[in-house]
């Protein structure tokens, strides 16, 4: 178990540099949660992206997941407050000063600017996650399958990973 | 994004609390930090009732997935030993992959434009794909350098 007060820390400083909408996060999870400070395994990282899916809020989620995992239920709390905290409040800034952001061309040219990065880095948590977790044809036809299903129909993820746990479970996957 | 969708029904078209223009006013600030959900969230109940607004707002939006996710993680931790959860979950974690993929293609679609973008987008996923190298460092020289473009395409407009 890991102390309350490092969980908090830990989660602000994640919160602080999410750029990009929620996906950044796993590269980042993934190397500190994982690599670094060894709060979880790697099938538990890919097990917490699961369930995360399964509820309607934000890949963020995986945030309460994880420090569960390291402090309990309040660990759970405390994660997700401190990961929410800055852009909650970075978001209520702005929206105050409105008028004043909108105007600020370099600022807006600027964040535009990271978010090929972003993409860059969540392909490349993509690529990370798939060359340590996947095994074998079925799992890369299970891949494809559901790539398809998520890229061109509007079911949503949250039936495609509930579909994929059953096939899982009723052929025994092992 | 089905959140945000349902988020513009609801306030825009439906209650009318604010028009389509400030909806994607906030929208664009919503990609600075953090999940849109949330930062939209957040926006629609500063604009209604100011910061305590704000903040009741994002955290209603985030407390049914707060107590959801902490049940199955609680169950996850107690039972993932068993076989059938076990087999359960082999069968989801190809299919995490390819949300994460879906995600990439969605984002490479809105913001990955011209050769600039496209050499960024593949410096850091090499980097942080074939070379190891952190993603906040990745973010951080990103940052440096569309800081400087943008400045440099400001002076030179």
């Amino acid at each position: 178990m890991a102390g309350l007060a490092k969980l908090a820390w830990v989660f602000l400083k994640i919160g602080l540099i999410f750029f990009g909408g929620g996906y950044v996060l796993i590269p980042l999870l993934h190397r500190l949660m994982v690599d670094q400070y060894k709060w979880l395994t790697l099938r538990e990282f890919m097990d917490g992206l699961a369930l995360s899916q399964l509820t309607p809020g934000p890949i963020a989620i995986l945030a309460t997941f994880t420090g569960f995992r390291a402090g309990g239920f309040w660990g759970g709390l405390i994660a997700t407050f401190f990961i929410f905290l800055p852009c909650t409040a970075l978001m209520l800034f702005i929206s105050s000063h409105y008028d004043k952001f909108r105007k600020m061309k370099l600022f807006r040219g600027t964040l535009d600017g990271v978010l090929p990065a972003v993409v860059g880095l969540v392909a490349a948590a993509a690529w990370n996650l798939g060359t340590s977790s996947l095994v074998g044809a079925r799992d890369f036809m299970l891949l494809a399958v559901g790539f398809l299903i998520l890229q061109f129909t509007r079911i949503s993820p949250m039936f495609v990973i509930l579909g994929a746990g059953a096939i899982g479970y009723f052929f025994r996957f092992t | 994004m089905a959140v945000v969708s349902l988020t513009e029904r609801y306030c825009v078209r439906d209650r009318k609390w604010l028009t389509i223009d400030e909806f994607l006013h906030g929208l664009a600030f919503s990609q600075i930090l953090g999940p849109f959900s949330l930062n939209i969230c957040t926006f629609v109940g500063y604009y209604l009732r100011g910061v305590i607004g704000g903040i009741i707002a994002s955290v209603a939006f985030i407390f049914p997935s707060f107590c959801l996710i902490s049940l199955l993680t609680w169950l996850y931790f107690r039972f993932h030993e068993l076989s059938q959860l076990e087999s359960a979950l082999k069968g989801t974690n190809p299919v995490v992959i390819g949300i994460i993929l879906v995600a990439v293609v969605s984002m490479r679609k809105s913001s990955v434009k011209g050769i600039n973008g496209w050499v960024m987008a593949l410096i850091a996923f090499a980097g942080a794909a074939f070379f190891s190298i952190s993603s906040l460092t990745i973010l951080m020289l990103a940052a440096l350098w569309s800081f400087a473009r943008a400045y440099y395409l400001r002076e030179n407009d």
